[in-house]
């Protein structure tokens, strides 16, 4: 694959939306998911770690931006930066702990912080305002020497904003994702025993790639806050988690912009079958068991395939993530 | 009588169930290697089932009887045509199935039955309470506690008294040894499946009188499957009693103590446990 495809269709995502979906936050929506699943990609598709607590991390940031923004009023792109060292440091902590474990110990792990992480917020209702959530988040302007530079106000001026977010973080995870590290996370994903003799640190690598991760899905969820004006208890629900997980899943793992393609599926599906039909989390459940069984690389795998099949090649289709020059 | 007596004994009432409700969790586990994420389903289906047939008038002794059958044999039909094809491919897809699955049942009982919870009526005979001096318990609970005790030594008998259970018992161990000894290793996993999901099922209508029956008990029960086993030791029958049981007592002790962090409480003593013993208080180490 050329060097700049990816990158390509992550603008031309971002260039398009706003000609074909007529609502802004809907567009934001998916682009701020789409943060979200990449971070739990680099963790699943990268590392080989399914990771049921992104939710935390998302939750983390939500409400570190509400907190910032409203009670402690700090610059918006310091408290976006603060969300990401929150949403960075919980994953560093979750993962501390959870990495000592392999295979379904980890798994499970990962989901019973996230139910933990979930009562906590539950509880502490001075810091995360309990089952109400936190309210009246503000979307303050970009200023400079007292100069509006970009007003947030409308739908559409958010979603410029957040765009921009994206794409530069969808390009350095990109970078990270094809620099040494990242060829070396596929390593342990791989053959993780392999990698542990040649004599990589494992813990340490899957430690950072747990705060790339969080960091990530901090910022999502921060930005997610700020769109919705609220930072809610159910951003820090199991729900969150899992959602994030199957848009990642749907879309198709080791590839960051199949996250992307997983996070619009799942949210335009929502948006146009939960007026039609409330029940289409149904339709949801059917199609990740059909991802599991028959198209395990997801909508980005079964695209490839299609492509493939135009071109005329036949046989077998390489695999875009496996690690190159790596004869044995 | 002593406030903490009586909610140790409402532990061990709520800690027998936990233990039905995490054994097939644990067994299925062991034997095929993966957390079956729709095991809190089939305790929902349990429960539902359980509703819909005390509405139509039947019986909950018949309910008792037929819905574990019911729900063994859509769990056996279950790893027939769905997960034993997955067995070949990555862990992760083991567990992702059968998170579509939980999340289709679910999707299918608010279809069928609504979105809001109903209430299963304690049949006729269990109810009222039970006094002695004084001590004051509600009958249905004590029956609770008896049937799943009668059911843990059956279940027991047949892992460790029968050639079925020894054969899920050395399949835990090495399934291609079990597999070269001669016996179908397919076969075996359907059953424990099955036996898993009817486990699940029978919580389900034994938990339907006293929590009735709402389509987001599935996850709840999932998670709290989880915390047992994880804490008594995954793959072990005896963990997932001593484990059901310890949560369960925690889990009422606390909330008399501290009633908001009741549920938060379980989830700090699973972390303690797996810091301390990582595979759990009777789980063997791998």
């Amino acid at each position: 694959m050329k060097k700049h495809t990816l990158l390509i269709l992550a603008l031309a995502v971002v260039l398009v939306m706003p000609v074909l979906m007529h609502s802004g936050s809907l567009a934001s929506e998916v682009l701020i998911f789409g943060l979200a699943a990449m971070g739990c990609n680099l963790l699943l598709g990268f590392t080989g770690l399914l990771s049921f607590g992104q939710g935390i991390f998302f939750g983390l940031g939500s409400y570190t931006v509400a907190l910032t923004l409203t009670r402690w009023p700090l610059p918006m792109p310091l408290a976006l930066a603060l969300a990401m060292v929150t949403g960075g440091l919980g994953a560093a902590l979750v993962g501390w702990i959870a990495i000592r474990q392999k295979g379904t110990y980890f798994v499970m792990l990962t989901l019973a912080f996230a139910q933990m992480f979930y009562f906590i917020a539950y509880t502490a209702t001075g810091l995360t305002g309990g089952d109400n959530g936190l309210l009246d988040i503000p979307r303050p302007s970009i200023t400079a020497f007292g100069q509006t530079l970009w007003p947030l106000t409308s739908p559409w001026q958010f979603y410029g904003f957040v765009a921009l977010i994206f794409l530069v973080a969808f390009w350095l995870l990109l970078r990270v994702s094809r620099s040494t590290f990242g060829r070396t996370l596929l390593a342990v994903r791989d053959n993780e025993e392999r990698a542990g003799a040649i004599g990589y640190n494992l813990k340490l690598l899957k430690l950072q790639a747990f705060v790339i991760s969080g960091a990530v899905t901090g910022l999502a969820g921060a930005l997610h806050a700020m769109m919705i004006g609220i930072a809610p208890l159910a951003n820090a629900e199991y729900h969150t988690s899992e959602m994030i997980l199957v848009m990642t899943v749907i879309g198709g793992t080791g590839n960051l912009f199949a996250s992307v393609l997983g996070s619009a599926f799942y949210l335009l599906l929502a948006d146009w079958l939960s007026a039609l039909w409330p029940r289409w989390l149904l339709l949801l459940g059917m199609v990740l068991m059909a991802v599991s069984l028959w198209m395990q690389r997801g909508l980005w795998g079964l695209g490839e395939k299609l492509w493939h099949l135009r071109q005329g090649k036949h046989g077998q289709i390489r695999d875009q993530t496996t690690v190159q020059g790596n004869k044995t | 009588m002593n406030i903490y007596l009586l909610q140790i004994i409402n532990g061990v009432g709520i800690g027998m169930l936990y233990f039905l409700l995490a054994v097939g969790l644990s067994i299925v586990f062991g034997l095929l290697r993966f957390v079956n994420f729709a095991h809190g389903a089939f305790y929902l289906l349990g429960a539902y089932f359980c509703f819909q047939m005390t509405r139509w008038g039947l019986s909950f002794w018949l309910a008792l009887l037929v819905v574990p059958l019911v729900v063994g044999a859509l769990g056996w039909l279950t790893e027939k045509l769905m997960l034993r094809h997955v067995y070949a491919t990555a862990h992760e897809f083991h567990i992702l199935v059968t998170v579509g699955l939980a999340l289709a049942v679910q999707e299918l009982v608010i279809l069928q039955w609504g979105p809001l919870g109903d209430s299963v009526a304690v049949p006729d005979i269990l109810q009222g309470v039970v006094m002695w001096g004084s001590f004051v318990y509600p009958k249905y609970r004590l029956f609770v506690i008896a049937f799943t005790a009668v059911l843990a030594v059956l279940l027991w008998y047949l892992l460790e008294g029968t050639r079925l259970g020894s054969a899920v018992r050395a399949g835990s161990e090495s399934t291609e040894m079990v597999s070269l000894l001669g016996i179908n290793v397919f076969r075996i996993f359907s059953l424990v499946f099955a036996l898993g999901a009817a486990t699940a099922a029978l919580a389900g209508v034994l938990a339907a009188p006293i929590r009735g029956a709402e389509p987001f008990m599935g996850v709840e029960a999932l998670g709290v499957a989880f915390v047992v086993v994880v804490v008594g030791g995954m793959g072990s029958f005896s963990g997932a009693l001593l484990g059901g049981l310890l949560i369960g007592v925690v889990q009422s002790v606390m909330s008399t103590l501290w009633p908001e962090g009741a549920r938060l409480m379980i989830y700090i003593a699973m972390a303690t446990v797996l810091l301390l013993r990582p595979h759990g208080l009777l789980g063997r180490k791998e």
